[in-house]
């Protein structure tokens, strides 16, 4: 019986709004806020944002040891369409200016609970978003609905990057085999096995 | 007329050809070699090697540059293929590209093929079920196509002997509506699927929910070591090629079988073009071939052929071998080729939720799903639409990726992602649908591909009476699931074109009357009896069995037939 599981299924994941287009538009007044493409420093960025969502733990490494902003640059490239790209690196523009703006500094060089509540922010954003609009007139409200429409299939961006890193961490060396439980070839299949909690899952 | 070149036709004359090497060409190959008779085996596709040629079977999830995901632009280069659930980077290479093979829908047909020596063998499902008498009755019972010339008992025999040589895991679970076969031991249950099982039965008292059945040597048998075929490992990455040979294929089983008896010659690279037919002789006496790469034509010449190039394959070759005898195509004296074309429905599937079990898991990748034989309309005529389905279901922890509450990053989020989430369960049908004369398949009059060959068209649609069944399964399915215990059911209709479910049948039927089919009981040509047709056209119906293994014992009893006939001297 075949399932795919990832993106598709990931997709519901988060129970927040849409995030609204606006929010990334607005307040860009830094330096180095537009560079996109896989340079080395955003790769660098990445292994740092992958790293936040899934750290090194004591029983086993993190999204950085996985190479997750390597993964990225491949599977983006690659495997999303340009509307998802779009997401993707305004998404990241933002997570940059957002750390210039409140820290004062680039995300890499933030503390790691610093590094926390930029990206937790991102899921508390589309309330405040709302609440903005809604402090103007009726048709306010209308243009931060359809702001928020906008996009014919809106994305996401935290879930994206949440999908991302937990799909590039579980399917590589390290995540498979140290964060879980990975067995290229079991021998046999048992159909009741006893589990208890902690016990990790399997890989594939 | 004299040979011109008798040299030349000698060495491309055999007792026996057999147009593809696939899930049933193998067989046909395998059984004809075993008799003595010298077989010539033509594959369109490459060479495929067991063992040598699967490039990918010791792979992780990390050696692919996508992680088994397939990208944009293999995607956007074949829509029809990447529908599949197993065209992904580790297998892709088993399947025809979109671009290379064109066809003309003229409705939406989804036309996966693998064109390779083995086939379809080297990436099917391998599940298999054995029909029942109640399957072979259903055209006349319930009137529609034509009456089977043959009934179960007819094909008993021969679904145990090829059931022995493939190795068919499962239990004797005593049924009707779907015989036991010759089995090894069967896969487990999880503790899940045997709760659902118990309620389900225990509500349902004509429902029978059973264990899959499938073509995994869960303990090989002393003929499967002689075919250096080992014990499956629930890897369940069969697709690739199997290091052990743990599931069934021509490339592990019945083509390495046949060339050690020393009568078979493989010829990949061989797109067959025509079947020859010698209008003074009133026979078919060989084959127009043309090499894949240098589009050279060479013609083999034989005593009996067997026709295994795949369902539409099989019904193009047939329409292309025109002769003044047949200018229809052959044998096609009544114009009914490539038509009652038949597909099985796939369309419904549902999701749930369970609560509970949650000191419990499994261990290893099973092959194979829960399943329920049919049972709608099975002893008589009973709901709003004919025939059946049957289901499929199985329950499954959902792994990494699964949706959590609280943190959605750092180091308890992490926590949570390495531990198995609650209980899911997933359930498809697998529907009859009727054949009619509307569904079918024909030569494009000007398209032709790079080998020079008519496009073939298709046209071949559900109709109310797969809407009906859709539904029905929808609601019983729901309320199963429901009975289980299940949770959060949901229901979705994939809307997806026939051909998804690669279980396309029909164009050369089976039947007692020439006036309305194609074959005889024996599988062969009525109007050219030293032609035989063994793979999915010869289908009269559906079913709502796996079709492969039916295919094979089919096939296993024709080409019995042809043994005896050539050696009494009736075909020659």
């Amino acid at each position: 019986m075949k399932r795919r599981r990832f993106l598709s299924s990931m997709a519901v994941m988060l129970p927040m709004a849409v995030v609204s287009t606006e929010m990334f538009l607005s307040s860009c007044n830094t330096t180095d806020t537009k560079e996109e493409g896989f340079t080395e420093a955003n790769i660098q960025l990445l292994d740092e944002i992958g790293e936040t969502i899934i750290p090194a733990t004591a029983t086993s490494p993190g999204a950085k040891a996985a190479r997750i902003g390597q993964f990225m640059k491949v599977y983006v490239t690659d495997c999303y369409d340009a509307d998802q790209q779009k997401t993707f690196w305004a998404g990241i523009n933002n997570i940059k200016n957002k750390s210039i703006e409140k820290y004062n500094r680039p995300f890499p060089k933030l503390t790691i609970s610093q590094k926390k509540e930029i990206l937790n922010s991102l899921l508390k954003e589309p309330a405040k978003a709302i609440a903005k609009v809604k402090k103007g007139t009726g048709d306010a409200i209308q243009t931060g609905k359809e702001a928020q429409n906008k996009e014919e299939k809106p994305r996401e961006f935290f879930s994206m990057i949440q999908n991302l890193t937990v799909f590039g961490y579980f399917t590589s060396q390290p995540g498979a085999t140290k964060a879980v439980r990975y067995i290229q070839t079991p021998g046999s299949y048992k159909g009741e096995v006893s589990y208890k909690k902690g016990d990790k899952a399997w890989a594939t | 007329m004299g040979n011109i070149n008798s040299k030349g036709t000698q060495a491309n004359t055999f007792d026996a050809i057999v147009i593809g090497s696939g899930i049933s060409g193998g067989w046909a190959a395998k059984e004809l070699c075993d008799h003595g008779i010298k077989t010539l085996v033509l594959e369109r596709g490459r060479n495929v090697q067991h063992l040598v040629d699967y490039p990918t079977m010791m792979k992780d999830p990390w050696d692919f540059q996508h992680r088994n995901e397939l990208t944009v632009k293999i995607k956007e280069e074949n829509p029809i293929v990447s529908k599949c659930y197993a065209f992904r980077e580790d297998a892709m290479h088993f399947f025809v590209k979109d671009k290379e093979h064109p066809y003309i829908q003229e409705k939406p047909f989804d036309w996966i093929r693998g064109y390779q020596v083995g086939g379809k063998s080297l990436i099917w499902a391998r599940q298999t079920q054995r029909w029942s008498k109640y399957d072979f009755e259903g055209p006349a019972r319930d009137g529609f196509a034509v009456d089977w010339p043959i009934r179960y008992d007819d094909l008993a025999p021969w679904y145990s002997h090829v059931e022995k040589f493939v190795g068919i895991s499962g239990n004797k679970d005593g049924l009707e509506t779907l015989p036991d076969g010759e089995f090894l031991p069967a896969w487990e249950m999880n503790a899940v699927e045997k709760g659902m099982k118990k309620r389900i039965m225990d509500h349902y008292k004509d429902r029978n929910v059973i264990i899959g059945r499938c073509a995994h040597l869960t303990k090989p048998n002393e003929i499967h070591l002689q075919q250096n075929r080992g014990q499956c490992e629930a890897r369940n990455l069969c697709q690739r090629g199997c290091p052990f040979g743990g599931y069934f294929s021509s490339n592990s089983s019945t083509l390495p079988w046949a060339v050690k008896t020393g009568n078979l010659t493989l010829r990949p690279d061989s797109v067959v073009h025509s079947i020859i037919y010698d209008s003074a002789k009133n026979k078919a006496t060989g084959v127009r071939v043309i090499d894949a790469h240098t589009k050279q034509v060479t013609e083999y010449f034989a005593k009996v052929i067997f026709v295994n190039a795949a369902t539409l394959n099989s019904n193009l070759i047939l329409l292309n071998s025109t002769s003044s005898r047949f200018p229809n195509g052959l044998g096609n004296d009544n114009g009914l080729l490539g038509k009652y074309i038949a597909f099985q429905n796939y369309r419904g599937t549902l999701s749930a939720d369970i609560d509970g079990y949650l000191d419990s898991y499994y261990y290893g990748r099973r092959p194979c799903a829960v399943m329920m034989p049919n049972f709608r309309n099975v002893y008589k005529q009973e709901t709003d639409f004919l025939r059946g389905y049957m289901v499929f279901f199985s329950a499954y922890r959902s792994g990494w990726g699964h949706s959590i509450e609280g943190d959605q990053l750092g180091e308890s989020f992490k926590m949570s992602e390495t531990e198995p989430g609650n209980w899911g369960i997933s359930m498809m049908m697998q529907g009859e649908t009727i054949p009619k004369e509307t569904n079918r398949v024909w030569l494009d009059k000007e398209k032709k591909d790079q080998w020079g060959m008519p496009l073939l068209s298709v046209s071949v649609d559900y109709d109310e009476n797969d809407e009906k069944s859709l539904k029905d399964f929808l609601t019983q399915g729901a309320e199963m699931l429901s009975v289980s215990g299940c949770k959060n059911i949901s229901t979705n209709d994939s809307r997806q074109a026939p051909g998804l479910d690669i279980h396309e049948v029909g164009g050369v039927r089976m039947g007692k009357d020439p006036k309305t089919s194609l074959l005889n009981q024996w599988n062969q040509i009525h109007e050219c009896p030293n032609v035989f047709v063994t793979d999915g056209a010869c289908m009269t119906s559906t079913g709502t069995q796996n079709p492969s293994i039916t295919f094979m014992a089919l096939t296993a009893r024709a080409a019995n037939r042809a043994i005896e006939e050539l050696k009494k001297g009736n075909i020659k």
